[in-house]
């Protein structure tokens, strides 16, 4: 699964040029802050991580602004609950999108576990043809076009999609999680595969 | 390049490229204001006499209570819970608040 870093790059990324020690340094202290229930300590809390936590979530919701929204406050409320626990040793941002890439885990788990996700399946997945198409993944405003196209998905397949190629779950690790077969999760990628090169092409002009 | 390799680098790509959309003002403030209430229920805040003692920047509203002439008690409640400055900020983008000290204006994108 992708988004595993060792603890000093964590540490790197979430201090953008800080040294690790002065990056956990400022996390235990504002950790201390939020944990002794000072109020100015909780709003630097929410102020400095909602940025980071939002855009992850948003990501992986969108187009569902409501849900990215609920869950970034029930990602603050179980940071609040386990904060005690936190090592120290992973800055603060990092483990607050730990907890996060859990809420968007919990939240795929339970809608593609329902029954319509899988009906009408192609027996035998097939490759959808993207791959011919590569270097359009060399311009930028591909990434804009691509997530604009995610977003017009049907549910499942942009939920599948997102699990397995952005954050890198394997086939079997979604057939785990959904209680299905590795087969049936390929068809259903397949499907989600050709549903979005369906809808890339009509935006190339039909090439 | 097979289909699954190019998905995967389009998920790279749209995570390293891609929009990234700013918190929204009022959510901030709704998120604050909940984890401020679920603190308040497992145990008295920070008083506003310490807060002050320690340094921090207090709002004009907040230094009216922590100089008032009441108990400590009165000074671990949440201020915010009856201050206007939260009820824009929850709701409003851009909210027209501007007291230093105050979270919700900590909270707006601007």
């Amino acid at each position: 699964m992708r988004g595993l870093q060792s603890s000093a790059e964590q540490v790197e990324q979430a201090g953008g040029g800080l040294t690790a020690d002065a990056v956990l340094a400022g996390d235990a202290e504002l950790a201390r802050g939020v944990l002794g229930r000072d109020r100015k300590a909780a709003a630097e809390f929410v102020d400095r991580f909602s940025g980071p936590v939002y855009s992850y979530l948003s990501s992986r919701f969108a187009p569902r602004v409501e849900l990215a929204e609920d869950a970034m406050q029930e990602v603050f409320m179980v940071a609040w609950e386990r904060l005690g626990s936190w090592s120290g040793t992973v800055p603060l941002q990092a483990w607050l999108m730990g907890i996060a890439r859990h809420k968007v885990q919990d939240h795929y788990r339970a809608r593609l576990r329902e029954p319509q996700c899988w009906e009408d399946l192609e027996e035998e997945p097939r490759d959808s043809g993207m791959a011919g198409l590569e270097v359009v993944l060399d311009q930028q405003r591909s990434a804009a076009r691509a997530m604009a196209l995610i977003g017009e998905l049907p549910e499942a397949s942009r939920l599948v999609l997102r699990w397995r190629y952005w954050d890198r779950l394997s086939t079997r690790e979604i057939a785990a999680q959904t209680g299905r077969t590795e087969k049936a999760v390929e068809r259903l990628l397949a499907r989600a595969r050709e549903q979005f090169r369906s809808r890339w092409l009509v935006g190339d002009g039909g090439q | 390049m097979n289909d699954d390799l190019f998905f995967e680098q389009l998920g790279e790509l749209c995570d390293q490229l891609g929009e990234r959309a700013p918190a929204p003002s009022t959510l901030k403030s709704r998120v604050f204001t909940a984890l401020v209430r679920r603190q308040q229920q497992q145990g008295p805040l920070k008083t506003l006499s310490a807060c002050r003692k320690a340094g921090e920047t207090l709002c004009i509203f907040e230094q009216l209570v922590a100089i008032a002439p009441v108990g400590e008690p009165v000074k671990a409640k949440n201020p915010c819970e009856v201050c206007h400055a939260r009820l824009l900020g929850e709701r409003v983008d851009d909210a027209p608040i501007w007291w230093a000290g105050c979270p919700y204006v900590q909270f707006q994108n601007r």
